[in-house]
């Protein structure tokens, strides 16, 4: 963008409040995007110089412009301008619509209005018209205009929630809360007009979770970090309204500086053609200089003699002038091997290829009734050849929504599905769900299909009433009535939304709580339990537990947590149950779900009162407190008593393992690039098959420096090979082994890997000197997870792989934060349906669930690639026979620059003769059918390994277009040589011998097709018809009579194509060129068939016999336990809580609390900033400290 | 507000999602859904063999037809650029041209030529296929609708006074100029001139669709205002004396010329027999004699030039190139066809095997 040199410059940004004046002598950016990439001036000379960029455009203004000048022109300009302005202009207009989408996209987006302080007064501005200082104000569920530092809110503390998912993906919400200082401001218009705080801070980059600044005001100065940000693309949610200062605007933006640079993408077989084209002209230039040479001794040994007989002017050209002009003539008639009506043909075949794309019922989902849509058409031939996926994980892989499928309750599963012998049955349409209609506070969106709960419940099991208990009381989920009277569960961890929420249906409602109180509606009756004390999660204790004083009186711990950690703080006296509740946690993990244990304690009021003194007095403590804290509570959470087990499915999209086997069964590599927390994402790896406890090994890195990054690789790497190394021969000379790693290494490898690395990690590991070993490690590794990562480091990813592995790579995705990973792919995927359209609107193609991709790779992009391959083929080795005759006939034609056919038959040779059946074959042809195609993955490898069309396979269609050539051009000549009509006439004069030569061509060329269906029967015959109608009416006599100079052929096909002599030959070329390619392709497949010849024999062996699908058998998973403990869950919630300063002043704390708030309360704020920055981003010290 | 902002928003996204549903749904066509019915080209084993035993049978069949009519065609060929030196020495120098220089050429004709009996002149090494000379005539002059159009025809399109030329350009100035006359020594006497038709020696097209006198009452006033080429010694009406419907663009033998050969050795047709009084059988076996009047020089270029007869077969004047040819491609064919059958066996036992194991 043209503002990019500026913001390299920028060191340090200061912006004033509500002084545009002042702000404007730094020029910073305004709040206006542009994605677009022209004007209504600049168009013609940007576009017209990318154009004549491309190699293929620019060679052909130079033959243009070689055929102006009249001493070597051999053939008329018509041939290339015609069309070369037509693909020119083609280009053109499909740029210019897609820059005007972009530009209406901008428009939109730059025209969203928001609310802004400009003359001490709220005023709805466009977005592009918001300046760096203005104070804009937000309202609930409102997009953010530009980042913006958060003066003040609605909320108490000035806090302030935001949804950042079209950042990271996150769905949950965050916390961003103002200065005590500006949050007094409140909504005070006047005292807002007049705040004219000055912000020094950091010059724009990319970094999602950093800030650093600081805020002069009024004399004193308070530091500024992340905390107190709000980025644009977030939303503004539980929230009714913030002001905010303006920051950054525009392209300076987090999210825009991280959404990356629309590149133009090519095709790997576009860049081959670059490639080829260069070749093909050197080819070109070589024959020339033959030619060239042989004019020139040819002029000099006969041309001078045969010169003067012909009275042409003696002296007026000497030999080695005539070569040179030869040459550039020769260069003129030979182009043709490289026609522009390749480029033509290759987009009009990519443009049919994306209507089928479009038009497949199959990749439609009637869900939401959106159609797959292939939004580039220059793509498609790509989709054929992918060799490693880059996934997002929510809302692409997963639903994003969780839901309680199963508990274990005293030793008793839950959640199966019984018939009526009590055998296990799997799910089916008949089974009811539990009707929870009795209940009028259930969630309706709410299923259990498993009765037998309900009737426990009913009959009073107690062990089940404290299990749901604790469910209803061991949360950090807040409560809210929305307007109907429904009960509204604000989740910052879905997790923990699905367990209350299922509490909630069976009659366990979660109502209300405030810092000291959990009010639970229990089977009708309301209950208040006093929180005595609340145990927080953190990524350590991997638990949470709270201490309730219930309305009985007993004091009662309630835990859950990750199994492994729950399991060890057991009362001796649960073994049994512990062994129950094991297997149960197995079969739940067996089928993906995230588990949970749970458990309570009961406590006496002496043991609770003495553990809480000390509590309290480990809190006053200024050194340590952390650490003495932790002891407390391991303390207090021993002897548990278990009650049992949950299990939340993180749902799936549908088809997402099948998706996944079978594309790995096509040998494409799965990344999962997610902003998920590690435990997440891996867990997702598991319930999608791409983790199985089948692996070896899982390395997992989450190093915090590039010291340790590296040698945790190095460690990884060394025991993968260390492994290998053993398992294959003991001593090896090390070094030796390291210069083959390289290449063996991928062979040698037994066994499946996993890597597993996490953001932080991924920074280090991504600097230049670890990279290698990164991506060593990561491409022997079956399966690679990143966590945690930003926008940028997705792109950052994708960018690793293609430069090093030189694979082509797709990145799917449905948010915002997949944007930059989408566009830096070859091709970008986007998931349609979702809320934002950001993913979509830079994807090349977009479907709505993630089981298309499977047809979108091995159905289409396979015949794609397969198609595009195969026209390419044809049409080198068309072009070739097409035009090297002219080379041949160079010998005997005193090296002249005489062309072989007619004008008219070259400028119509490609357009109009052989262009409809080529793209025909192009654009229908089927090796294998598209359930073939799904039903054997492999049969995408090809593509992968660039089989199809390479420079070996460009070096057969030549040398078959040489022996096509020389077949066409020889023996037309011999037998012409001394030949009469049968009335004796001449018939071996040049005209003829054009006609001759022309008819065995078309008929040559337009035979090879193989899989026909009406539309080539219909181009095929149609354009022989074609050739033979044009060729009768431009040799006719009417259209001599009008332009007796354009058509001197009048009455030759007449003549020539009812000799039976001429039609001999005609027959014999095509039999002597047609012959060996059919034994070749024949011994090809008898000797060497590939996959694809395999299936077809066997099918159409099978014909008749109805075609037995191979069902490949259901994989059963069989994995490890894994807790899922509150994957989403971030540490800071309990104290939220416990403050109570999350909570509206609506509900007052009972002013006879027992317990006093457990932790002082003016520090909270800055004990959660600091706790999360400790999570989020350990690297960057972000304290909040007074200057 | 904004709450209110939304649900409107949604009420319309809805109602178009709605309308748009049926629209958005693909067509469950053959065409659109890639099922059209087709015919995959399968090559198996019984068709590839049996096609090329087929072709491979055709060929040589044709090939052996081909060879035995092109041998049953009887020609004789007479070279005379050598044979007629001291002419070719003398047409070397250009200022010759009005110097007359005649040849006989004496041969023994051992069998009959039975049936029509052609005439042809043969160069050797001149080159009616460079660019610039085929280039070099006007076709429009020639349909004799605008007899000024010399635009193609440089270096021979004006007089050095700027008069146009009158059939413009380098094909018509090169025009083949010897006179051949066959006589017949019926008892080594008197030799008899063999009766010759110079009719229809031209494509019918060329002749009245694509050559056309200008219109006017007679030849020379039509080419009046323009000048003959400047290798002619005539004026283009006066090329035959003897016909005078035979004159200007019309005249067969500058037609024949003017269709350029593809090749630099070519033969082009210039008189048929005329089948009456001795020759209504063809050419009987005798002396004969070539009278040629040489005028065409061919020995700067390193030419040639021979006089043919010749008679004709089914295909017209083939020679024995197509057929041999078509025998080796047969013969190849078969040998192709043989080796294939035998890969395929030796493969297919080796499968069984393979399975039997």
């Amino acid at each position: 963008m043209f503002c990019s040199k500026k913001k390299s410059l920028e060191v340090e940004r200061t912006v004033k409040a509500n002084d545009r004046e002042y702000n404007e002598k730094f020029q910073y950016a305004d709040n206006r995007i542009h994605t677009s990439k022209y004007n209504v001036l600049t168009f013609l000379p940007i576009n017209l110089f990318e154009q004549f960029q491309r190699v293929a455009n620019a060679y052909f203004l130079f033959l243009l412009i070689l055929q102006l000048i009249p001493e070597i022109s051999s053939l008329t300009w018509f041939t290339t301008i015609v069309p070369l302005v037509l693909v020119i202009t083609m280009t053109a207009v499909k740029d210019a619509t897609d820059d005007y989408f972009r530009h209406k996209s901008d428009n939109q987006v730059n025209n969203r209005l928001s609310e802004v302080l400009i003359n001490s007064k709220l005023q709805n501005e466009k977005w592009m018209n918001v300046k760096v200082g203005d104070i804009v104000k937000l309202e609930n569920n409102q997009f953010v205009a530009a980042d913006l530092l958060l003066l003040s809110s609605s909320e108490p503390h000035s806090l302030c929630y935001i949804e950042t998912a079209e950042l990271d993906g996150e769905t949950n919400l965050k916390v961003r809360h103002a200065l005590s200082v500006t949050s007094e401001l409140g909504a005070d218009i006047n005292r807002l007009a007049k705040f004219d705080g000055i912000v020094v801070c950091e010059a724009p980059n990319n970094k999602l979770d950093k800030f650093m600044g600081v805020l002069s005001w009024k004399d004193s100065k308070h530091s500024l970090n992340n905390e107190n940000i709000i980025l644009r693309g977030c939303i503004l949610r539980n929230t009714s309204w913030c002001f905010g200062m303006v920051i950054f605007a525009g392209p300076d933006t987090k999210l825009i500086q991280n959404s990356g640079k629309t590149k133009f993408k090519r095709t790997s077989i576009d860049r081959l053609l670059n490639t080829l084209v260069l070749w093909i002209f050197g080819f070109l230039v070589c024959l020339g200089i033959i030619l060239a040479i042989g004019n020139s001794i040819w002029e000099n040994q006969v041309g001078d003699q045969f010169r003067t007989f012909l009275f042409w002017k003696e002296g007026e050209k000497n030999s080695v002038f005539s070569g040179f002009l030869t040459f550039w003539s020769y260069i003129i008639i030979l182009n043709t091997v490289v026609p522009i009506s390749l480029y033509v043909s290759m987009e009009v075949i990519r443009l049919g290829h994306s209507y089928f794309i479009n038009w497949d019922r199959r990749m439609y989902y009637s869900g939401k009734s959106i159609p797959a849509e292939a939004r580039t058409t220059t793509l498609n031939e790509e989709l054929g050849q992918i060799e490693y996926i880059f996934s997002d994980k929510t809302g692409t892989l997963t639903q994003n929504i969780m839901t309680f499928k199963k508990c274990s309750i005293n030793g008793k599963i839950y959640g199966e599905v019984h018939d009526d012998m009590g055998q296990k049955t799997h799910m089916t349409k008949k089974n009811e769900p539990v009707d929870f209609s009795v209940n009028p506070q259930a969630d309706r969106t709410f299923q259990f299909f498993d009765h037998r709960l309900m009737e426990s419940i009913k009959l009073g099991d107690s062990k089940a009433y404290e299990f749901l208990r604790l469910l209803a009381l061991c949360h950090t989920v807040m409560s809210e009535e929305n307007s109907a009277g429904q009960l509204i569960y604000q989740v910052q961890s879905p997790d923990e939304g699905a367990l209350v929420t299922a509490a909630r249906n069976f009659g366990f409602i979660f109502k209300s709580r405030t810092p000291e109180t959990i009010t639970v509606e229990e089977l009708g009756t309301l209950m208040t339990y006093q929180l005595l004390a609340f145990l927080d999660f953190n990524n350590i204790r991997k638990r949470m537990s709270v201490i309730v004083r219930n309305p009985e009186g007993q004091i009662k711990l309630y835990c859950k947590g990750a199994d492994t950690i729950l399991f060890e703080k057991l009362h001796p006296s649960n073994e049994d149950l512990l062994n129950l509740t094991t297997d149960h946690l197995s079969e739940f993990a067996g089928e993906g779900l995230r588990t949970l244990a749970i458990a309570y304690r009961d406590l006496d009021d002496k043991y609770f009162k003495e553990w809480h003194k000390m509590l309290e007095d480990a809190n006053a403590l200024m050194d340590e407190r952390d650490e003495r804290i932790a002891g407390l509570y391991e303390e207090i959470e021993r002897d548990l008593m278990l009650l049992g087990a949950t299990a939340v499915e993180d749902k799936l999209q549908e088809g997402v393992i099948e998706t996944i086997t079978n594309l790995s069964l096509a040998d494409i590599k799965i990344w999962v690039l997610t902003g998920d927390k590690q435990e997440t994402a891996i867990n997702i790896g598991y319930a999608c098959n791409m983790l199985t406890d089948d692996m070896k090994d899982v390395f997992i890195i989450s190093g915090n420096t590039a010291v340790e990054v590296r040698e945790e690789l190095r460690k990884a790497k060394e025991n993968l090979f260390g492994q290998n190394r053993s398992s294959s021969n003991g001593h090896v000379v090390f070094e030796k082994q390291q210069l083959e790693l390289d290449s063996v290494v991928e062979e040698t490898i037994t066994g499946d890997y996993a890597l597993v690395i996490n953001g932080h990690s991924l920074a280090h590991a991504l600097e230049s000197d670890v990279k290698n070993d990164l991506i060593e490690l990561a491409c022997m590794c079956k399966t690679v997870v990143c966590c945690r990562v930003t926008p940028l480091q997705k792109a950052q990813v994708v960018e690793l792989v293609k430069n090093y592995r030189h694979a082509v790579t797709l990145a799917i995705g449905d948010g915002a934060n997949d944007v930059s990973m989408i566009k830096s792919a070859h091709i970008g995927v986007g998931i349609s349906g979702q809320e934002g359209l950001q993913a979509v609107l830079a994807s090349d193609y977009s479907f709505a669930q993630f089981r298309y991709l499977q047809r979108l790779l091995l159905v289409h992009g396979r015949w794609s690639y397969f198609r595009m391959c195969k026209f390419l083929r044809y049409f080198f080795y068309k072009n070739f026979a097409f035009t090297l005759v002219h080379f041949w006939f160079g010998f005997f034609c005193g090296f002249s620059a005489q062309t072989v056919y007619d004008q008219w038959f070259i400028a119509l040779f490609n357009i109009v003769y052989t262009s409809l059946p080529v793209l025909a074959m192009g654009i229908f042809d089927q090796d294998v059918s598209d359930q073939s195609s799904m039903d054997y993955p492999q049969l995408y490898e090809p593509g992968q390994l660039n089989l199809l069309f390479n420079k070996h396979k460009f070096f057969i269609c030549m040398a078959h277009g040489i022996y096509t050539s020389l077949v066409l051009f020889f023996i037309p000549y011999g037998a012409f040589y001394n030949v009469a009509g049968e009335d004796g006439q001449l018939i071996a004069d040049y005209q003829s011998f054009a006609v001759t030569m022309a008819t065995s061509l078309v008929i040559v060329i337009a035979l090879d097709t193989s899989y026909w269906t009406v539309i080539n029967h219909v181009f095929i015959w149609g354009s022989v018809a074609t050739y033979f109608s044009v060729l009768f009416t431009m040799h006719s006599n009417g259209i001599f009579g009008i332009f007796p100079n354009q058509f001197p052929f009048v009455g030759n096909a007449r003549h020539s194509l009812t000799q039976k002599c001429i039609w001999l030959v005609i027959l014999l070329t095509t039999v002597a060129s047609v012959m060996p390619v059919v034994v070749f392709r024949f011994l090809k497949v008898d000797l060497f068939p590939t996959l694809s010849d395999q299936i077809r024999q066997r099918q159409k062996s099978q014909k008749k016999a109805r075609p037995l699908r191979s069902q490949r058998p259901q994989t059963r998973r069989s994995s490890s336990r894994r807790s899922g403990y509150a994957f989403a869950h971030q540490e800071g919630y309990g104290e939220l809580i416990t403050s109570g300063r999350n909570m509206r002043a609506k509900n007052p704390p009972p002013a006879s609390g027992l317990e006093k708030t457990l932790y002082n309360s003016t520090s909270w704020i800055e004990n959660l900033c600091k706790k999360t920055t400790d999570t989020v981003s350990s690297f960057s010290q972000d304290k909040t400290v007074k200057l | 507000m904004s709450e209110e902002y939304i649900s409107v928003t949604c009420r319309t996204k809805m109602k178009r999602i709605s309308e748009d549903y049926q629209s958005r749904v693909p067509d469950n066509t053959a065409l659109k859904q890639q099922q059209l019915p087709a015919y995959r080209l399968q090559l198996s084993a019984t068709g590839i063999l049996s096609g090329f035993f087929a072709a491979g049978a055709f060929c040589l069949g044709m090939g052996i037809i081909l060879i035995l009519s092109a041998k049953s065609i009887k020609e004789i060929e007479v070279k005379y650029t050598k044979i007629c030196a001291n002419c070719a020495e003398l047409r070397e120098d250009a200022t010759n041209f009005d110097k007359e220089c005649t040849c006989s050429i004496p041969f023994y004709l051992s069998e009959t030529m039975k049936g029509n009996v052609y005439m042809y002149y043969k160069l050797y090494g001149f080159y009616q296929n460079l660019y610039q000379y085929i280039l070099s005539r006007s076709n429009s002059q020639l349909l004799g609708t605008d007899l000024k159009d010399v635009g193609n025809c440089a270096p021979f399109s004006n007089s050095h006074d700027g008069t146009p030329i009158a059939p413009c350009g380098a094909i018509a100035n090169s025009i083949f100029n010897d006179t051949i006359i066959l006589s017949y020594n019926l008892n080594s006497s008197i030799p008899i001139e063999v009766p010759m038709l110079r009719s229809k020696i031209t494509w019918w097209t060329d002749k009245y669709v694509k050559f056309q006198n200008p219109s006017s009452i007679n030849l020379s006033s039509a080419f009046a205002g323009t000048t003959k080429p400047p290798y002619w010694s005539k004026p283009v009406y006066e090329l035959d004396e003897e016909d005078p419907g035979n004159n200007g663009f019309l005249n067969e033998d500058f037609i024949v010329w003017m269709r350029t050969a593809a090749f630099p050795t070519f033969k082009k047709l210039y008189r048929r027999l005329n089948r009456i009084q001795y020759f209504i059988e063809g050419l009987p076996a005798g002396n004969y004699s070539f009278n040629i009047t040489y005028n065409f020089p061919v020995t700067r270029f390193k030419g040639e030039k021979s006089v043919v007869l010749s008679t004709l077969t089914w295909s017209g004047g083939s020679s024995l190139f197509l057929g041999l040819a078509y025998t080796v491609t047969g013969a190849v064919t078969w040998l192709a066809s043989f080796s294939m059958m035998a890969i395929h066996l030796m493969l297919k036992k080796k499968k069984m095997l393979f399975i039997q194991d």
